[in-house]
């Protein structure tokens, strides 16, 4: 194989638990291997250049949605963003902004969808608490177990928090995350909650009512979900309310 | 089927008053464009469609009733107070949120992000300049013909108003209805919305040219 | 010194450890899981083909029941597992799947009518009952009888590790995230919780504890490529090992998933295979039924990644600049079908290789995948050295794996066994109180500051990082698909090299708090021992059982190895394990060692085999032809569960009156 061109990475650094530390800048020079990605190029700057060169992955296949970050402008997951991606081998990496930074490119997202599992109560509630585990399960229409796996497949990385510039504005907005969810459990026929309980929770300013359709959410979400047609069926569900 | 009127779901009127709000001001703007774009068709045609404004054809002289434009001006002068109003809640209006917008934006590369702060940025300049064109058309009902208009827009100077405003209210229209179609849900994929976006562009780019001929046009009528 | 006290404590959140938090807090008890991550991140969720429970609802899964399901296990275990605990996870498997409906999961259904499907590159058109419709349906999946594995599409442990999670988010059990276990609490009896470092503040903590239960997942990440999650280390492993009293059981079986990408090594599923595609090589021609003419592509993994690497060695590999690899051909199954249930799939494809899986072929190779072995546990999930210590999940050796694990059963596992360990666990908090030695806790507590200490102010030159790539490419090289004697001997040898080299790490950031190379540092010095328990293990163990293929003997070898290896480490200072081993009683169990159905049937006997065929022939005579087939399976091996999960599983089958074949059979 033939030497591989050099790429350039701009890394955000800064340690918020070391007292003189301020946010900068640095650069950093790599040689390119075949079908690189910026997982594989982070863990060499880390080994090779600087082993305290902080970010976060687990599975590295696009899968579990930890490690996104803001890559030449545009949030993804770094894991399967491949470096040949850039022809002008520049690489710039910010934190995704919106969440808690941890130290330089290490945010926590774990303990924002926790505390919005919390406050929106995404979890199914069954419409009766008498379920035998020996009998014979409900049946359910396949064609709705379909639709909601569609939904179910985010993985909760963050992009459409930071991409959202409604989110950064306003500090208690849910974001297309938590609508999503929402709107997940709406259509789930399982669940007992009816459109006026889903009101309580997202029909504000902080949810589907404070939403502005920048669709920063649609236009990143590394699992191409439908975020602006679920955020608009949201929407004419809880407007509907107001009507009898 | 009844309509439930309850401070609680305050946000839900709000949000559905911006967007018929916007969807109202946006129709009159259109077609008061297009009427004041009867100056393209000659003097005639245009003081034709002012004289049926002023509901000519009601009265016995023929004079109508010029301040049935002065109602409406009052009646858009109502509506965009409750759309800025409303719209107001979702601007950033401290210094903490204007900062934390230029930090993401500064981030983050998203074009229609951008294109909503030039919505914003565009309503603030309307909010400057419509009061000012209310006032002149409402105070003076009787002025709406080419003469009128004619004098208003080159002698008078007002024209260093209404060029701005129509470049800003064209490209704020346009991108609001845009916005609210995808709000509400009529772009159904992705290749509709894109689709939605190139119209809109259109519409604005048509309505300006148009505009700005209009307001050329009224050149020669100014002696 | 920051001690925190709890009922039932939980090192891991991913499937297994949530469902034994949910089962401890169910009942009352005070429940705290920590974690390296958030746990939905955690590796459950890559788990992508599905679980295997018998519901029989599709039309190929009639018939189907605990029986059939135990069989399988058992033979494609290899006859390593425990039968015992064989038979409570088979029982409880559909169970776990109507709970998880329950809790949210979208299990894809039963549509009734005809659908197409490929089985062994022909279109097939299947019949699915009206009955059926709405039912939760199954896919094809290695070493099975009938289409068992469950599924939602392909992210079947995504949507059951979010619908778990979930759960334990709605009961309020707190997951404290970022957090590493680095040493169990013991006095040589009983465990008393851990002792755990913050990965964010650094701060070390005591989380003091009745129960505590390991469910860290696996230990693939010793080795160069794995399919695994970059944290499936072996650090639950590591803190029972140090103990010094725990034991691990049959380290060496170590699992080569047959399709992971060239050259990252990200999986793609059996379900790939499953739902009808084909293996083929460099000329394009498949060639796995040359080998396994019965099973074709869908014989068990261990068996499809051998053939795989023995055409490779044939000269048929395609060749690439990471070594050779065959093709995986999904092109078959249409893009309609691998756009709505092989997604991942795709997805992974795309961005990973650049290919479209719905006209390329896909570069795949045999990867480690899978640890059988983990912390040896009985049946009832709780270490036989240690009391209080339970552990699950890929983490344990409960032994319902054996030598190889089915494709579903792992996702099973976590979901079936944190079910019936949960209730165990919780049996167990309330018959014991809490005994707080803060000495005890403080002893260990200053014994992993002094090795931060030592790492961080000490005079240690070794990187962390070069020992850990040194371990990976030794596993990769002498403990893979195929393994000999001299191999194994240099593996230890090598790795002993490293074990003391390991002591005298050294770090460049000097940080206390975040600080990725001292984590490293911490983890590679536990991986490094655990890497050696496999070794050894697989070397001592002189024949072929299930995954671990000796080519210097190659048969399996019942009279002489027809027992569990178990792993202890008594000295801290030595440098290699103690192997001790734990027979399997042959009279005792319901399916006796017999030929799997893969290859030629060389398997030296034991002697007990015949006997007990003879005693089981006996029994079910005495039995009469009324006995129902739970009163056979009783009469063979009886086995214990908690009273809630021992009724029987209703099936579709049940509810017909008069099932008829036309209704439900296959019109191809």
């Amino acid at each position: 194989m033939s030497q591989g061109r050099q790429l350039t990475f701009n890394i955000f650094r800064y340690d918020p638990q070391e007292p003189n530390d301020k946010p900068k800048m640095v650069r950093y020079q790599l040689t390119e291997t075949p079908g690189m990605t910026v997982f594989i190029a982070l863990n060499k700057l880390r080994e090779e250049q600087d082993t305290s060169l902080q970010f976060d992955f687990v599975c590295r296949a696009g899968i579990c949605g930890s490690c996104a970050m803001v890559i030449n402008g545009f949030p993804t997951l770094a894991c399967r963003t491949l470096t040949a991606k850039y022809p002008k081998g520049e690489i710039t990496l910010m934190p995704l902004p919106g969440f808690e930074l941890i130290g330089d490119l290490s945010v926590n997202t774990g303990k924002f969808m926790r505390e919005l599992a919390e406050r929106l109560k995404l979890w199914l509630h069954p419409k009766s608490n008498d379920i035998s585990v020996h009998r014979l399960e409900d049946p359910m229409d396949p064609d709705e177990a379909a639709r909601l796996y569609e939904l179910e497949r985010c993985v909760e990385c963050g992009v459409c928090v930071s991409a959202c510039a409604t989110k950064q504005m306003r500090e208690t907005f849910v974001g297309a995350v938590g609508m999503m969810k929402i709107a997940r459990f709406e259509m789930d026929s399982r669940d007992a909650r009816t459109a006026e309980d889903f009101y309580h929770v997202i029909g504000n300013q902080d949810g589907v009512f404070g939403c502005m359709t920048l669709l920063g959410c649609q236009d990143n979400c590394p699992k191409d979900l439908p975020h602006m047609q679920q955020i608009a069926y949201l929407r004419r569900k809880m407007a509907m309310t107001l009507i009898r | 089927m009844a309509i439930k009127l309850t401070i609680k779901k305050s946000s839900a009127w709000l949000d559905l008053s911006q967007s018929l709000s916007g969807v109202i001001l946006a129709v009159f703007l259109w077609t008061h464009l297009v009427l004041v774009s009867s100056i393209l068709l000659g003097s005639d045609a245009m003081n034709w469609v002012a004289r049926t404004m002023e509901l000519s054809f009601l009265s016995d002289d023929g004079h109508g009733y010029p301040l049935v434009v002065t109602g409406i001006a009052m009646g858009i002068a109502a509506l965009a107070l409750v759309h800025v109003l409303v719209a107001l809640q979702k601007l950033p209006m401290s210094l903490r949120q204007q900062r934390a917008l230029r930090q993401q934006m500064q981030v983050i590369n998203h074009s229609d992000t951008r294109l909503w702060r030039w919505q914003a940025i565009t309503g603030v300049v309307i909010l400057l300049l419509l009061p000012v064109h209310l006032w002149l058309i409402g105070s003076a009902p009787e002025t709406i013909g080419p003469q009128g208009s004619a004098d208003r827009i080159w002698n008078q100077g007002v024209w260093m108003v209404y060029l701005p405003l129509l470049l800003t209210v064209e490209l704020h229209a346009a991108i609001g209805i845009y916005r609210v179609a995808l709000k509400w849900g009529a772009a159904r994929d992705l290749n509709s919305r894109s689709r939605l976006r190139k119209i809109k562009t259109i519409v604005s780019v048509l309505f300006i040219t148009v505009g700005i001929a209009s307001l050329l046009a009224f050149l020669p009528h100014a002696s | 010194m920051k001690l925190i006290y709890t009922d039932s404590l939980v090192v891991g959140a991913g499937l297994a450890g949530l469902r034994v938090a949910i089962a401890s807090k169910e009942r009352g008890l005070d429940t705290l899981v920590l974690s390296l991550i958030p746990a939905k991140r955690s590796h459950s969720a890559a788990a992508q083909g599905g679980m295997q429970a018998s519901l029989g609802n599709a039309v190929k899964g009639m018939g189907d029941d605990e029986d059939v399901h135990f069989q399988d296990t058992v033979k494609g275990s290899d006859w390593g597992c425990d039968q015992d605990v064989a038979r409570m996870f088979a029982h409880c498997a559909p169970k776990a799947v109507r709970e998880l409906a329950t809790w949210g999961v979208p299990w894809s259904r039963v549509s009734a009518g005809p659908r197409d499907v490929i089985v062994n590159a022909q279109k097939v058109t299947l019949h699915e009952a009206q009955e059926a419709h709405g039912l939760i349906n199954a896919r094809d999946f290695g070493g099975t009888k009938k289409w068992r594995t469950c599924y939602t599409a392909d992210g079947t442990g995504h949507s059951l590790l979010y619908a778990m999670d979930n759960k334990a988010i709605s009961m309020d059990i707190p997951v404290h995230e970022r957090i590493e276990a680095l040493a169990l609490i013991h006095d040589g009896k009983r465990c008393h919780g851990v002792i755990a470092r913050c990965l964010i503040t650094g701060e070390l903590r005591a989380y003091v504890a009745k129960s505590t239960t390991i469910a860290t997942g696996g230990y693939g990440r010793i080795y160069e490529v794995s399919t695994n999650a970059i944290i499936c280390e072996g650090i639950g492993q590591a803190l029972a090992l140090e103990t010094g009293v725990a034991t691990l059981g049959n380290m060496e079986a170590v699992q080569f998933h047959p399709t992971a990408i060239v050259p990252v090594g990200i999986l793609t599923t059996e379900g790939c295979r499953g739902d009808g595609g084909l293996l083929r090589d460099k000329d394009g021609y498949r060639f796995m039924p040359d080998y396994e003419s019965d099973k074709k592509e869908l014989a068990s993994r261990d068996v499809v990644s051998r053939r795989m690497t023995e055409h490779i060695r044939k000269g048929k590999g395609v060749d690439s600049p990471y070594g050779p690899h065959l093709w995986l051909d999904i092109t078959l199954l249409g893009r309609k079908h691998i756009e709505t249930n092989l997604r991942e799939v795709q997805e992974i494809c795309e961005n990973f290789l650049g290919i479209d899986p719905a006209k390329d072929w896909i570069p795949v190779r045999p990867t480690q995948h899978y640890s059988m072995g983990g912390i040896r546990t009985n049946a009832t999930g709780e270490s036989p050295q240690l009391k209080g210590l339970f552990s699950v999940g890929e983490a344990a050796c409960w032994d319902m794996h054996g030598f190889n694990r089915l494709g579903g059963n792992s996702l099973a596992e976590t979901v079936v066994g944190g079910m019936i360990i949960g209730k165990y666990v919780a049996d167990f908090c309330e018959n014991n109180s809490l005994e707080i030695d803060t000495q005890l806790a403080e002893r260990f507590m200053q014994q992993v500051q002094s090795e931060i200490d030592l790492l961080i102010e000490g005079d240690g030159h070794e990187s962390a990082f070069a020992l850990k790539r040194e371990m990976q490419r030794i596993m990769m090289d002498y403990v893979g698909i195929f393994r000999n004697g001299p191999e194994l001997d240099k593996a230890v040898a090598e790795l002993k090299v490293l074990l003391e080299r390991s002591r005298k790490l050294g770090l460049k950031c000097k940080k206390r708090h975040a600080n990725p190379e001292l984590v490293e540092a911490l983890r590679v010095k536990r991986m490094l021992k655990v890497a050696l328990t496999v070794a050894c293990g697989a070397a001592a163990r002189t024949e072929s059982r299930g995954a671990h293929a000796r080519e210097d003997f190659p048969q399996r070898n019942d009279r002489d190895w027809l027992n569990r290896t178990l792993a202890s480490w008594p000295d801290a200072d030595a440098l290699e394990p103690v192997l001790n081993y734990e027979a399997l009683d042959v009279m005792k169990m319901e399916l006796p060692p017999g030929y799997r159905g893969y290859g030629i049937n060389n398997a030296i006997v034991h002697p007990d085999t015949e006997k007990r065929e003879q005693q089981i022939a006996n029994i079910l005579a005495e039995l009469g032809e009324d006995a129902d087939r739970y009163q056979r399976q009783r009469a063979l091996m009886p086995f214990e569960l908690p009273e809630s999960l021992q009724p029987n599983n209703e099936r579709l089958s049940d509810t017909l009156k008069s099932p008829s074949a036309n209704a439900l059979g296959e019109k191809s």
